[in-house]
Formats: C-alpha cells, structure tokens, sequence
C-alpha cells in the first residue's frame, strides 16, 4: 500500500512536470511538441534522477556519520564545485561542458581531501565520522573563502553568475546530461543498495556493527566514496539543490522504518518525485519568470522538517 | 563638457575615451576603495547611486571630499546626470548642449520594430532583460522588439523552454570577444530557432553595457546591426507584424 502511493506519486511527479510549462502547448499535441520532447521530458527526468540520487546519498550519509543532520552537500563537495565552477570562468575555459565538468572536478578534489582528513583522524587507517563530518565542513568553508576572494578580485562580470549556477536549477538539462546521468548513477546506487545490511549494522554502533560480522572499515569506505560521487555527479549537472537530501532520508525512515534495503529505495522515489514536483512549480508559478528551485525545495522542505522536528521532541 | 583635464582618478572600469586609460585607477567602483580614492585628492567624487557607494559617499563627505550619487540606469537619467556634471564643474553651457543631446534620445519616437529579439545575460540558469532596463530602450529605440518587455524587471531569470515559445528572430549578447556564446553548442539551447540558425546578435560591453554619453552611438550601432545583419529576416519580420 505505501509503495502503491509512492509510486503513483512519483509518477503524477512525473507526468504533471512535463504537462504543465511556462509555455502553453496543447494536450495534442504534447506527444509532436519539440518543447515537450526536447526541454520538458529530459528536464523531468533529470530532475527526478538527480532528486532521487540526493535522497539516496542522504540517507547512506546519515547511517555513515550517525548524525541526523547530514546533507550530501555538508561534506564539503559544494564549496568544491563552487570553486571549480568560478576558476573554469575566471580562466575563460570555453566549451558547452566546462562548467559542469569543472564542478565535478571541484567536487572530487573536496571529496579526496576530506577522505583524507577522515583517514587521519581515525586511528589505523579508520576512517572516523566525526572527523568526516568537520573535516567537510572546514573543507567547505576553505573552499568558499578561495571562491569570494576570487569572484571579488576578478574583474569577469561573469563570476557572479557563477553563483547563480551554483545555486542550483535544471535548466541545462538535455537528452545528454539525462544520458550521462543514467550511465553514472547505477554504479554509485548499487554499491550503496549492497551495503544496507551493513549500514543497518553500523546504526547500533561501529564496535557491535563489527561483533556482527560486518568489515566496518570497507563499508565506511564504500558508503562515503560512493554517495559522494553520486552527489558530485548531481552538483555538475544542476548545482546545490538543498533539503532533499536532508528531508527526504528522514520522511522515508519515519514511514519505513530503518532497514536501508527498503529506505534506500523509497529515498530514491521520494527525492526523485519531490525534486519533479519542486522544479515544475519553479518553472510555472511565476512564469515566464522562473524561480531557483533550491528556493522551492527549501519552502517545501522546511516547514515539513520543522513538522518532523515537532514529532520528535513530542514523541 | 571639456573637463577631462580635470579628472584625477578613475574606476577600473572607465575605459573610454582612451585618453581616460592614462589616468590613475583607484580599482573597482562598486564601492569603490575609499583610501585609494582620498589619495588622489579630488574636489568631488562622482558614484553610481547603489547600495555600496551610499556608504562610500558618507565615508567621503565625512572626511571633507565633496560627493555626488548619479542614478545612471536608463536613457532618461542621462540630461540630468549631465547638468548635475555641469553645475559642480561650472561648465553649465556645455553640459546644457549635451544634456539636451541626452534627451532627445529619449524624446524622439521610436521607430516601427522590425525584428524581434530576446537579451540573453547568462545561459545557465537563463537570464534576460526584461522592459525596466537599459538594454531594453535601446533595443527599442533601435527598432527591435524585446520578447520578454512584458516582465517589468530590468533582468529576471527565466525558462528556456519560455524563449523557445516567444521564438525570438535574434539572441543579443553582450560579447567583449566577440565569438559566439559557448551555450550555442548546448543541445538543450538548440531548442530556440534563432540559436539553431546561428542569429546571434554580439554587442561589444564597453559601448552597449551601460548608459552614458556614447548611447546615442550605441543605438545607430545597433539599428545598423540589425539592418545588415540580414535583410530577409528583416523582410520576414515585416510579414509577421503585418499579419
């Protein structure tokens, strides 16, 4: 029954994305329309592609650093992609892909040193999540400085918009980035999907987690290595979309419970409708105009967290 | 007016005439390095009137340098910002003469449209000018139609698949290079018929980014533009506005 409801959700996510646009195309012509076929459907799909992927990412990050608060953008890999971006402008590097490829290579340079940071601070070659957790942080913070120092003392008009990129939006969304996304996304998503028992384990505790059976230190690993690639793969083809990640993991552990081979699914389905969903208002309720749609995810997500937050402390 | 003898620091943006590029930069404008500007010990300071040069100016006046805020955002702020010039520098004849040039580049009818075209500031998210900008009134006076004039803000983000549907004949950037944008080459981009059919409209930034005395030069610039650019467009044009 809940699964029903998800998915129906997630497909009216999908069908009511490409129906409704800021451009009035007949529902005859819907199947003709090259807006239709060329911007809204890959757009759709980008977004509930990259909408799931965060929520997945979300919630493995969440049993990995045991800290309820986890986001996939907290470890850092924004201000990494930030700072790519800005440099690839400041540079003038041309080419249709140079932001997002640049983004990405931000985010992998943040990603490696903050593993770095983690292996240091666990004792043996362990990797600690609490080290993970600040090492991001700080690592973020790193980054931004390097960004605002750069965007203020170039003189590229262009840099500003950088940020604006940044802030996250599905406009270059094409039948390409669709296509690359369908072909990066399986891997990081099945090495997480293989690793639920473990993660189930790693919730009662590093030490019980390892009586249990599971080699604690190789699913740190996998888990931190594979839910940061899929969030760097998100950030190159539509910038920082926040509250998905963080909402959605938790929507989905109040509904099903905590066995990750059931919430990582339905972390997935849920990102992925309510990533569709916030990006079609964003295009249609102002339009022409167009809203960022980390704005929508934050005016949808924060007023449901804060409902969360109430349970909780009632509870 | 005749009173470039007398300028003793510029923004490092000021750029035209060349003549100004001997001048020393006190480095950015926006706002402005206030100790690099006192050093040069002008009588007066001239600032663009935005949020940052509001402080700037009472830093300045506070420490005796006489300041003024030019609204500089549309044509109808030229003739005043001129007289304001000539009144602190005691030009007032001269000023008059260009101000009344200023205005009579707002005052003069504007000319049928012949073409239609949307202003595209950033690919990713889209950002066009809408009607209460500059770049607006040029496009204008110069005989084009802004597809996007019926959202009033001066730049506004906007969706993609919206310019596909309002189908400008033109895409006009603003290009220093003048090499046509890399978003061109973006597969979702080709969507829009005139990125498609390469028609692309490429406005040097020092001449058509921001208003001032050469505007008048920037909206010929920009009629002949779209005259030469292509005249069977310009004759489709036609057809469609008669309709």
């Amino acid at each position: 029954m809940k699964w029903t409801l998800l998915v129906i959700v997630a497909v009216l996510a999908l069908v009511t994305s490409v129906i409704l646009g800021p451009a009035a195309v007949p529902l005859g012509e819907l199947l003709h329309s090259d807006i239709v076929w060329n911007l809204r459907v890959p757009r759709a799909l980008l977004a509930f592609l990259v909408g799931g992927s965060l929520g997945v990412a979300g919630a493995s990050l969440q049993a990995l650093v045991r800290n309820p608060l986890a986001d996939p953008f907290l470890l850092g890999l924004s201000g990494g992609a930030g700072l790519g971006a800005v440099v690839a402008i400041a540079l003038h590097l041309s080419g249709p892909w140079a932001l997002p490829l640049a983004a990405f290579a931000g985010a992998l340079a943040a990603l490696g040193l903050v593993y770095r940071l983690g292996l240091i601070g666990g004792t043996g070659g362990a990797l600690d999540p609490r080290i993970l957790l600040l090492g991001g942080v700080a690592i973020g913070a790193f980054a931004a400085a390097i960004t605002t120092a750069i965007v203020s003392l170039a003189d590229a008009a262009e840099l500003r918009n950088a940020f604006l990129w940044l802030w996250g939006g599905l406009s270059g969304a094409s039948w390409d980035s669709v296509l690359l996304v369908v072909l990066y996304i399986p891997i990081p998503l099945a090495v997480l999907l293989a690793a639920s028992r473990p993660l189930d384990l790693l919730a009662l505790g590093e030490e019980s987690a390892g009586y249990l059976g599971a080699d604690v230190e190789a699913v740190k690993r996998r888990v931190y290595l594979a839910a940061s690639l899929l969030t760097a793969a998100a950030v190159a083809v539509s910038g920082v979309i926040g509250f998905v990640g963080l909402v959605v993991p938790h929507l989905a552990r109040l509904t099903w419970g905590h066995r990750h081979r059931v919430l990582l699914p339905a972390a997935f389905l849920g990102g992925g409708a309510l990533l569709a969903f916030a990006d079609t208002l964003a295009r249609t309720a102002v339009a022409p105009r167009e809203l960022p749609v980390g704005v929508v995810t934050a005016l949808i997500g924060v007023p449901v967290f804060a409902l969360l937050l109430r349970r909780w402390t009632i509870a | 007016m005749g009173a470039g003898d007398r300028v003793v620091g510029r923004t490092q943006w000021c750029d035209y005439p060349p003549a100004a590029l001997t001048i020393p930069s006190v480095g950015d404008g926006m706002p402005p390095n206030v100790e690099a500007v006192a050093a040069r010990h002008p009588d007066l300071v001239v600032l663009y009137n935005a949020g940052p040069n509001v402080t700037a100016a009472q830093q300045l006046e506070r420490i005796g340098i006489r300041t003024v805020l030019l609204d500089m955002n549309r044509l109808e702020d030229l003739g005043p910002a001129a007289r304001t010039l000539g009144r602190l520098t005691g030009l007032e004849q001269r000023a008059e003469s260009l101000a009344a040039a200023m205005d009579s580049l707002r005052l003069q009818p504007l000319p049928p449209p012949t073409a239609s075209i949307a202003f595209v500031v950033w690919d990713n998210p889209p950002i066009i000018i809408g009607h209460g900008s500059y770049l607006d009134q040029l496009a204008a006076a110069a005989g084009a139609r802004n597809v996007f004039s019926d959202v009033t803000a001066p730049s506004a983000q906007v969706s993609l698949e919206s310019i596909v549907a309002r189908n400008p004949q033109w895409i006009a950037v603003l290009s220093d290079s003048g090499t046509v944008p890399a978003f061109a080459k973006r597969r979702e981009w080709r969507a829009v018929r005139a990125v498609r059919e390469g028609h692309f409209l490429l406005l040097q930034g020092s001449l058509f980014g921001h208003p001032g005395p050469r505007s008048g030069e920037a909206i010929r610039r920009f009629r002949a533009m779209l005259v030469r650019n292509d005249e069977g467009a310009q004759h489709a044009a036609h057809q469609v506005l008669h309709k």
